[in-house]
């Protein structure tokens, strides 16, 4: 709680408190808390329930500003406040302070009892009022408590999503998200006190990332999920020299929480849809193309040189596949769903063993994933959304064949080891 | 004269059994600490051998970077080397004590001596299982780093890495034993200064041609990829 003063928290209370808080997560943010603040009116004009907003934007600017109540387009009262969260600290890497950020926009809207929590941590100048709303309005309106984030993606974009994070949290936990770990969100009070909330304070909160924890406490809860289409999202540019790093950071909360959770999703068999809200974008077409070259230049290296570290954490039949595949030509690479869909499981089961130290074991899945990328994008090379979606679909459906792989791995890790 | 031979030797014989029964209470002390200390062994190593049993020490051990533990048949796993280890250390210590039992100086010393030298070995053990433990990690680090990166030399970067530890290590170990004292300094930096410098001239020289290339590749490919590949992962 020390990232919000605790005088501005009583503040509000007595000013009657607040019906939402809404965190604008991103750094690159310019600072200007106005422009925010006046995004979030005109986002919150159509919500009637709604009369008293919080703004907290990560930009370090720790001073109140514009807690003036204005009435909206239809002569209701609106209050916005608005607030700055520390700047990051100097050892802080980008990640951390966007947990940092998380944390503290979870922990006020808790500590304020709010009925909704929308997050953007989204690049700010891809989003629109519309964004707060579709975010906001199925948690006020519809009584969801989850709305997570329904990107309108080209072929190329979303990659961990799509051969990682979707299909796994698909698999595990029963629900169809296209981005379980957002990073957009609208959120329920009831989520954000049973759930979300109830680690903080705790050492091993401190450690773990609450992103990677808010579907599956949803899902866990027993609480309503909904989807929301926001449209095209603005990416920064892939930063290839630090691919293991942003793998490490994203997987890492993710195999952490799948341990947590483990009791729950080794009772769990199929998956289903979960409602949608709004109108998917049509995507425009494709027109870069992909050298994937290099990524199969890095699967091979990895494969001659990483052979005694994969050793540590896949199984020999595994391993013998994944040498094959080195020796296939760039024009008919391909990596086969189950195959991909046991590295990862057998990666999620060699975090949970210990089986070398963490983060060796999350950077060295990078070369992997290359190779899968390559193996997708020679696929899909003149595919449409139709056939990547289809394409996609039938990696989630392996990722439900191979549960019971992984089920018996995460019981028996020495009895059964194929 | 006859009788003067037999007294004699009458009191050289007395002379030496006199000897020999005062060298009894210390062989008897000797094989009552061989006993105490065989005992004491077995129960040890027992123990020992249970609690690593019970903690899976064999594979643990493999998975701390000792991968060649695992293919180690069980006859000789390091359960098994681990507790004989710790048998014969406390053998060892029942035959010095045993030793000191005899009531003779030269003995005594050398007793002393030995017993006082145990800390050093003890030190210079637990020094150099730190070292391969950390020139492990590190070479791994290195290995996968390297490989992330995609540089072609990182298994030769990372056996670099390996044994400019184990050589620091093996330095410090053997300072700790006393042995060799300058002879050892100056082997350890002529040693030590060799691996750098074989480390530059094989990334430096003669790997010119490779790393000049790779690091063509680099430029270009992240020029290329901002370029060609709108790629985005999350």
């Amino acid at each position: 709680m020390d990232a919000f003063p605790q005088s501005e928290l009583e503040r509000i209370e007595r000013a009657g408190g607040a019906d939402l808080v809404v965190g604008i997560l991103d750094p690159e943010h310019d600072g200007q808390a106005g422009c925010a603040v006046a995004m979030v009116r005109e986002a919150l004009a159509d919500l009637s329930k709604v009369a008293r907003a919080v703004v907290l934007c990560n930009n370090g600017n720790q001073s109140p500003d514009g807690a003036a109540t204005q009435t909206d387009s239809v002569g209701r009262p609106l209050a916005v406040f608005a607030y700055g969260l520390p700047a990051p600290g100097p050892g802080e890497t980008p990640q951390s302070g966007i947990s940092r950020a998380y944390r503290s926009v979870f922990t006020v809207s808790g500590k304020l009892g709010v009925r909704a929590c929308g997050v953007i941590a989204s690049k700010f100048r891809a989003v629109t009022p519309q964004w707060i709303y579709r975010l906001v309005q199925p948690v006020v309106d519809l009584g969801f408590d989850l709305v997570a984030p329904r990107y309108t993606r080209h072929r190329m974009e979303g990659l961990l999503n799509r051969s990682v994070l979707s299909p796994l949290h698909r698999a595990l936990y029963g629900e169809r998200l296209q981005n379980p770990a957002g990073p957009d969100f609208g959120l329920s009070g009831d989520l954000l006190q049973r759930a979300v909330g109830q680690d903080f304070g705790t050492p091993r909160g401190t450690e773990s990332d609450p992103v990677a924890r808010i579907a599956p406490a949803a899902a866990y809860g027993g609480l309503r999920v909904c989807e929301s289409h926001l449209g095209a999202r603005t990416q920064a540019p892939t930063d290839w020299t630090n691919l293991s790093s942003l793998l490490a950071n994203v997987l890492g909360p993710v195999f952490l929480e799948m341990e947590r959770q483990a009791a729950f999703w080794q009772r769990i068999r199929g998956s289903s849809a979960v409602p949608g809200i709004g109108v998917p974008e049509t995507v425009s077409e494709d027109t870069g193309t992909v050298d994937v070259h290099r990524m199969i230049e890095s699967f091979q290296l990895g494969t001659q040189n990483l052979g005694d570290v994969w050793g540590l954490i896949l199984p020999p039949a595994t391993l013998l596949e994944l040498r094959k595949m080195s020796r296939l030509p760039p024009g008919g690479f391909r990596m086969r769903d189950d195959l991909w869909v046991r590295i990862v499981y057998d990666f999620a089961l060699g975090h949970r063993l210990r089986t070398i130290s963490r983060d060796h074991l999350l950077r060295s899945i990078t070369p992997l994933y290359l190779g899968w990328i390559a193996s997708y994008a020679l696929e899909m090379e003149t595919a449409g959304p139709v056939e990547i979606d289809a394409r996609i679909e039938r990696m989630a459906m392996a990722y439900e064949a191979g549960k019971p792989y992984l089920v018996s791995r995460w019981r028996w890790p020495d009895r059964f080891n194929p | 004269m006859w009788d003067q031979v037999g007294q004699a030797l009458s009191h050289s014989t007395n002379r030496m059994f006199t000897q020999m029964a005062s060298l009894l209470p210390g062989v008897v002390a000797l094989i009552a600490a061989l006993l105490v200390s065989a005992f004491a062994a077995w129960v040890l190593a027992a123990i020992l051998r249970r609690s690593l049993t019970s903690f899976d020490f064999d594979r643990r051990a493999a998975r701390w970077g000792f991968p060649a533990f695992a293919e180690w048949p069980p006859a000789k796993s390091p359960t098994l080397l681990a507790s004989r280890a710790i048998a014969w250390t406390v053998m060892l210590v029942g035959f010095l004590i045993g030793i000191s039992a005899f009531d003779a100086a030269l003995t005594s010393q050398f007793v002393i001596r030995l017993l006082a030298y145990l800390p050093n070995v003890l030190a210079a053990a637990l020094v150099l299982a730190a070292g391969s433990i950390v020139a492990r990690f590190l070479a791994r680090s290195v290995l996968i780093g390297a490989v992330n990166m995609n540089l072609q030399y990182g298994r030769l970067l990372s056996a670099g890495v390996k044994w400019l530890v184990t050589v620091l290590a093996v330095a410090m170990a053997l300072e700790h034993l006393g042995i060799g004292g300058g002879i050892i300094r100056l082997a350890f930096g002529i040693l030590f200064g060799g691996i750098v410098l074989a480390l530059a001239l094989a990334v430096g020289l003669g790997s010119k041609e490779l790393v000049s290339r790779s690091l063509d590749r680099e430029a270009g490919k992240t020029s290329n990829q901002n370029m060609r590949e709108p790629v985005g992962h999350l």
